[in-house]
């Protein structure tokens, strides 16, 4: 019975991690600009993965493969966000348009008011 | 309920038909707007004689604008169909090589022994040597440490040369060496204000980052190659981690910072003394006769730290060896210095 609790679970998060990443990858070559590509990419990154390595959590032989796992996602996400984070501001910092782009600040504002 | 699309011409159906019969893509398009240069529009040629008549009476002036009419005609030809004839001979050229060159390679891997028969000519004495006597010769658990840092330990101090030798030769190519004054030259100074010139300096999320995450990745790093012998792992990977830890803190610290710690002198001292240990430890160890013969250093328990006679400290000499080489290849591609 504990057996099979613990199949169907990691088979239900590694699925859905496996979707996640399946709809980062469609979103990096679908999408055309940097900032909505990047942010396709960050969510495989973090949120699959996490998805992935849960799943993987479920079929651990011992508590130490649990707790290098759990490592992992900590480092991922981690490192993850900051890697995005550097991306924005090299796109920010190279692009003199950026102000016209409509995800900035000022047209922001402009369709609140 | 399917939804309706109004760009039809973007279809790949739509697009493999244009490419096609009219010999060229949309994409193809886009290059030949980007490459060439628009030639003028071919001229009606009484208008054209008429025009040369008017400006050169002299015959030999005329000859040359002739000569020169008529090559623009030739290259207008080239730009506007032959770089689209070639571009599809290419693309169908290439298809048919990739194609020949997948059918070889799988009748290849068809002939192939199964993985893991026992008639495949990779299983013989030496693999069943070194699964049956390994850890009684070596004294390490983890098999393949046992192989290339005991029973091919040469061909692993070949390689560790390798990276010292590529190291050099990079450093012979790409440093840019100060004045003799000991003032930077004006290649220098530009490369150091091009140096992450579009890039944030000092980010601090970057550095916040970098704060937690380099120790444990050097503490990774250092893990792995004290554990090479008992665990998979070893000299080459830990190494690889550990300059990635010294990449991640040049790259949110800079190089003020990263030099005071990672100089010239570092690497070559650092490579000079774990290659010339590795070449002493081996050197003894063949001299004393190699393969399981007394030569006074203890093998210890198997599955300990400290055991499995030199293994260890050989991991750790190519492991200095593989961080200092990875991290000035990056320094050195990067600004060409420290």
């Amino acid at each position: 019975m504990l057996d099979w609790l613990r199949f169907i679970l990691s088979f239900a998060f590694l699925v859905s991690g496996l979707l996640i990443m399946i709809t980062a990858v469609v979103g990096v070559y679908k999408f055309d600009y940097v900032l909505n590509r990047m942010h396709a990419a960050a969510m495989g990154d973090t949120l699959g993965i996490l998805f992935c390595l849960i799943g993987l959590t479920f079929n651990a032989p011992d508590i130490w493969t649990v707790f290098k796992l759990i490592l992992i996602i900590v480092f991922l996400w981690f490192s993850s966000p900051v890697n995005s984070h550097l991306i924005a501001r090299l796109e920010v910092t190279m692009n003199p348009q950026w102000h016209q782009l409509p995800l900035s600040p000022e047209h922001l504002m402009e369709e609140d008011s | 309920m399917s939804k309706k699309r109004s760009d039809w011409e973007s279809r790949p159906q739509a697009r493999i038909k244009k490419w096609f019969f009219d010999g060229y893509s949309a994409f193809d398009d886009e290059i030949i707007n980007q490459i060439s240069v628009k030639t003028p529009d071919p001229v009606n040629h009484a208008v054209y004689d008429a025009y040369i008549d008017e400006i050169s009476a002299n015959k030999h002036e005329r000859k040359l604008m002739i000569e020169k009419f008529e090559d623009q005609n030739v290259r207008s030809w080239i730009n506007a169909r032959g770089r689209k004839v070639f571009t599809r001979f290419y693309v169908i050229l290439s298809f048919l090589l990739a194609c020949l060159m997948i059918f070889f390679l799988l009748r290849t891997v068809a002939e192939m022994p199964r993985f893991g028969s026992e008639t495949s000519p990779g299983i013989n004495e030496v693999t069943a040597r070194y699964i049956e006597k390994g850890l009684d010769e070596t004294g390490a658990m983890n098999i393949v440490a046992g192989m290339i840092l005991d029973y091919r330990a040469f061909d692993t101090l070949g390689e560790s040369t390798v990276l010292f030798i590529a190291a050099s030769a990079v450093l012979i190519l790409l440093r840019i060496d100060r004045n003799k004054d000991g003032s930077p030259v004006m290649e220098l100074i530009a490369e150091e204000s091009d140096d992450r010139h579009y890039e944030p300096r000092n980010d601090r999320i970057l550095q916040g980052a970098a704060k937690v995450l380099v120790p444990i990745i050097f503490l990774f790093g250092i893990y792995i190659i004290l554990n090479g012998h008992l665990s998979p792992g070893g000299g080459f990977s830990g190494g690889a981690i550990i300059s990635a830890g010294l990449i991640l803190y040049l790259d949110s610290f800079g190089f003020e910072k990263a030099g005071r710690f990672f100089t010239y002198s570092t690497f070559s001292w650092v490579s000079f003394i774990s290659l010339s240990f590795y070449a002493l430890a081996k050197t003894y160890s063949f001299y004393m006769g190699a393969n399981g013969m007394e030569s006074g250093i203890p093998l210890g328990t198997p599955g300990a730290i400290l055991s499995s006679g030199l293994i260890l400290p050989l991991n750790i000499a190519v492991g200095m060896v593989v961080a200092c080489t990875m991290y000035i290849f990056y320094a050195l591609f990067r600004k060409g210095g420290l």
